[in-house]
């Protein structure tokens, strides 16, 4: 047995002995609070076991090991329904970036091993009203105060940011040149005087999503994580931090399993729904994209565990399997036909055909639109040139509105 | 087998495409759409000295004992650059059933010539849209085959042919030699296919194997040619897509390069998708030869595979425009290949079904 394979079988182990306590069946009926509490437990249990910050330096509190085993361990997890969603965010970018950026080593030390317990929460303030895909063209402003800041403005879409401690927070020190370089990087108490969080509900029900509101908030200078004017590069940094996350070529929907059996249970025009054409090309259709998703990523693992960096088709994970998912849903739903009315808000997109409907807009939006990926997949991969862009190189308060 | 390419392998995509890129253009490939019997020479030559016809068969008859990964590989670089002749898969089909499920005597008769490429075999198993019918209309009595075949894939050239037929009330696979074949080209949309009507009347032929080891050696056969072809439909998308991109940064319109248009540049990000998934399942398939869910994994390839080539075809030439539909831009001898490649060895329809079965727990 390889030294991953052992990783592999000890990890599988762990989660197994989790499920009891920390299930789908122990999270069902728990309001959001209680769930959320079950998931600090849960949190700390992993970093008590040596399976938080896997691939993080051992005097941070994380485990110095590698990516591979990091995305090892994830697929077992994935696998039970764990509630650890709560710090998907908090310790898959701000976390990191702190360390990576922060100054003040003695506090951000305190910080991650916080976080990695499930003591702590940070959000990443990004998305504004204005826009979210054009991340560069954020109002929200920083103007000096002091010796320190005081930030006024509006974020929105903000995750987990009623449950976060502390957030990271791109904004606006000079509205005099171009977007994207007068762009600076803080990190914020989300507790200080003059933050308000009011959560959005969305489509499907919850509410994991928030504006942020800052009203005369006064930051000191040493929550700064960039130069003055260079916050974009940070933010780019914090982006691309996640490359290598374990996928799911499900999208985040039912497995495809889930469907052959629907398919094997209902009757179309008094046969079995799987012996029409109709399903059964769309079964084999999903079949091969998800199979095709499916070899990509093992590749991309064979090729980390060879030490070797993986090729950028792994971008098309989020893009092609939401999108599917989506549309099998749909389809999912017009098998059941009548029956596929009732509908519970707190089931899972995992393994509930309507619930992995009504939620699967979100995962075709967020953390990269379609047309964003189809963006970066033109002119990152094959070279193709950027879209026109009137606001370039233009002052950012000389941009027509 | 794994599914990184090691570097003896990627020394053979790397070659087989510098070999094949010196001997075939699209100049030589025009003229063939619009005659009947002839295929590319400088290819078949080509793929004779090279080797790639001894590839993936076993030592004892001539062969160089690689695999399904590597003949992909060759396919691949073929399907790039547009293979003039259709032999490779061809060829191997029938030698691969021959090797699997054929008695000493027919190895010895039949696998030097094959792989040596001085002889060529192919396979007869399709019934119009049947890829593998539940019923052949082939009969197979006393060591003799009648059948009119129609639409056989390099049928026009084999000397030796692998057929799907009845015995009885049970399905046989059977051999024959193709010398007092009568044929007839079929004058198709992609003439260097080399395909033929067969009439085998009274053709002597010997058996393989009857009843269910029949069907399942049939259908691994076709399974082992829709992995090569599977590449083959991989390089010709990939190929397309690369054209398509470079042309959509060099031709301007409304003082703009037209890939900086989403509606373009997304076409072709869509096209990088596809046959990335294609050339995904492909190697993952190639690399389960020998497995228990070989054909699950062949059945997922075809389809990506088709799906790839045919969208890559379609939106090339409409990212081109007018220029895309003109006869001297040879982008039909891909539109043409990628239809051809479709139907031979069975279509998305045949897969599909063999794919659900298996996902449904209808076939082990």
């Amino acid at each position: 047995m390889s030294d991953l394979e052992a990783y592999r079988t000890n990890a599988s182990a762990w989660c197994e002995s989790m499920v009891a306590a920390f299930g789908k069946a122990a999270r069902k009926g728990l309001t959001v609070e209680e769930d959320l509490a079950l998931g600090r437990r849960y949190q700390k249990a992993k970093f008590d076991a040596g399976y938080a910050g896997i691939n993080w330096p051992t005097e941070y509190g994380g485990q110095g090991l590698g990516h591979i085993e990091k995305i090892t361990f994830e697929a077992e997890e994935m696998k039970h329904g764990f509630p650890n969603v709560y710090f998907g965010i908090s310790l898959g970018m701000p976390v990191p970036v702190l360390m990576q950026f922060g100054a003040d080593k003695e506090f951000v030390k305190e910080r991650v091993v916080k976080a990695l317990k499930g003591e702590e929460i940070w959000c990443q303030l990004f998305s504004e009203p204005s826009g979210g895909t054009d991340l560069a063209g954020l109002r929200t402003r920083a103007e000096t105060d002091g010796n320190g800041w005081k930030i006024n403005g509006q974020k929105v879409w903000t995750s987990w940011a009623q449950y976060s401690d502390y957030g990271v927070i791109v904004v606006r020190t000079d509205p005099t040149v171009a977007k994207h370089k007068g762009l600076t990087y803080f990190w914020v108490d989300m507790k200080a005087p003059g933050v308000t969080v009011r959560p959005i509900k969305l489509a499907g029900g919850d509410s994991h999503v928030n504006e942020v509101f800052f009203d005369d908030v006064k930051i000191s200078d040493d929550h700064r994580m960039s130069p003055v004017g260079g916050g974009f590069s940070v933010a780019l940094a914090t982006l691309m931090i996640e490359r290598y996350v374990a996928t799911d070529s499900a999208g985040f929907g039912p497995h495809l399993d889930l469907f052959v059996d629907l398919a094997k249970d209902l009757k179309l025009n008094g046969r079995p729904a799987i012996e029409d054409g109709r399903i059964r090309q769309q079964i084999a259709r999903n079949y091969a994209m998800r199979a095709g998703l499916d070899s990509i990523n093992r590749r991309a693992r064979l090729m980390m565990q060879a030490g070797m960096t993986p090729g950028p088709e792994g971008s098309l994970n989020k893009l092609v399997a939401v999108r599917s998912r989506q549309k099998l849903s749909e389809l999912a739903l017009d098998l059941q036909g009548t029956d596929a009315f009732l509908f519970d808000e707190h089931a899972s997109p995992k393994d509930d055909w309507a619930s992995s409907w009504i939620n699967a807009p979100t995962g075709r939006i967020a953390g990269g639109s379609d047309e964003t990926l189809l963006n970066t997949i033109a002119e990152r991969i094959l070279g193709l040139p950027q879209d026109h862009r009137p606001d370039k190189g233009i002052p950012f308060n000389q941009i027509p509105v | 087998m794994s599914i990184l390419y090691d570097e003896g392998q990627q020394a053979i995509a790397t070659e087989s495409r510098r070999a094949i890129e010196a001997r075939i253009s699209k100049d030589d490939l025009l003229p063939l759409l619009q005659t009947t019997g002839k295929y590319h020479e400088a290819f078949w030559t080509t793929a004779k000295e090279q080797g790639w016809t001894a590839l993936a068969l076993p030592e004892a008859y001539g062969g160089l004992a690689l695999g399904l990964v590597e003949l992909g590989l060759i396919a691949h670089q073929a399907g790039r650059t547009l293979s003039g002749a259709p032999f490779l898969t061809s060829s191997f089909g029938a030698a691969k059933a021959i090797e699997l499920y054929g008695s000493d005597a027919q190895k010895e008769r039949w696998l030097p010539g094959l792989a040596s490429g001085e002889a060529i075999g192919t396979i007869a198993f399709a019934s119009g849209p049947d890829a593998l019918p539940a019923q052949p209309t082939a009969t197979w009595a006393a060591d003799r085959l009648n059948v009119h075949a129609n639409g056989v894939s390099g049928g026009l050239f084999a000397d030796v042919a692998i057929v799907f037929a009845s015995t009885g009330d049970k399905p046989a696979l059977v051999i024959a030699d193709l010398s007092g074949v009568a044929r007839t080209a079929v004058d198709s949309f992609d003439n260097s296919r080399c395909i033929a009507d067969l009439v085998f009347s009274g053709t002597p032929a010997e058996l393989v194997a009857t009843g269910d080891d029949a069907r399942t050696a049939a259908l691994h056969v076709l399974a082992l040619q829709a992995v090569v072809t599977a590449h083959e439909q991989t390089g010709g998308a990939e190929a397309l897509m690369e054209i398509a991109r470079d042309y959509a940064i060099t031709r301007k319109a409304f003082g703009q390069p037209i890939g900086a248009f989403q509606s373009i540049k997304h076409r072709i990000a869509e096209l990088y998708g596809f046959v990335e998934l294609a050339r995904a399942n492909a190697i993952h398939a190639a690399a389960s030869e020998g497995s228990s869910d070989f054909i699950t994994a062949a059945a997922a390839a075809r389809l990506s595979a088709t799906e790839a080539y045919d969208t890559a075809a379609r939106d090339c030439v409409q990212i081109h425009g007018g220029i895309g539909v003109t006869w001297e831009i040879g982008l039909h001898l891909h539109m043409r290949r990628a239809r051809s490649l479709a139907l031979e060895q069975g279509s998305s329809f045949f897969w599909e079904d063999i794919l659900v079965d298996r996902l449904a727990g209808d076939v082990a």
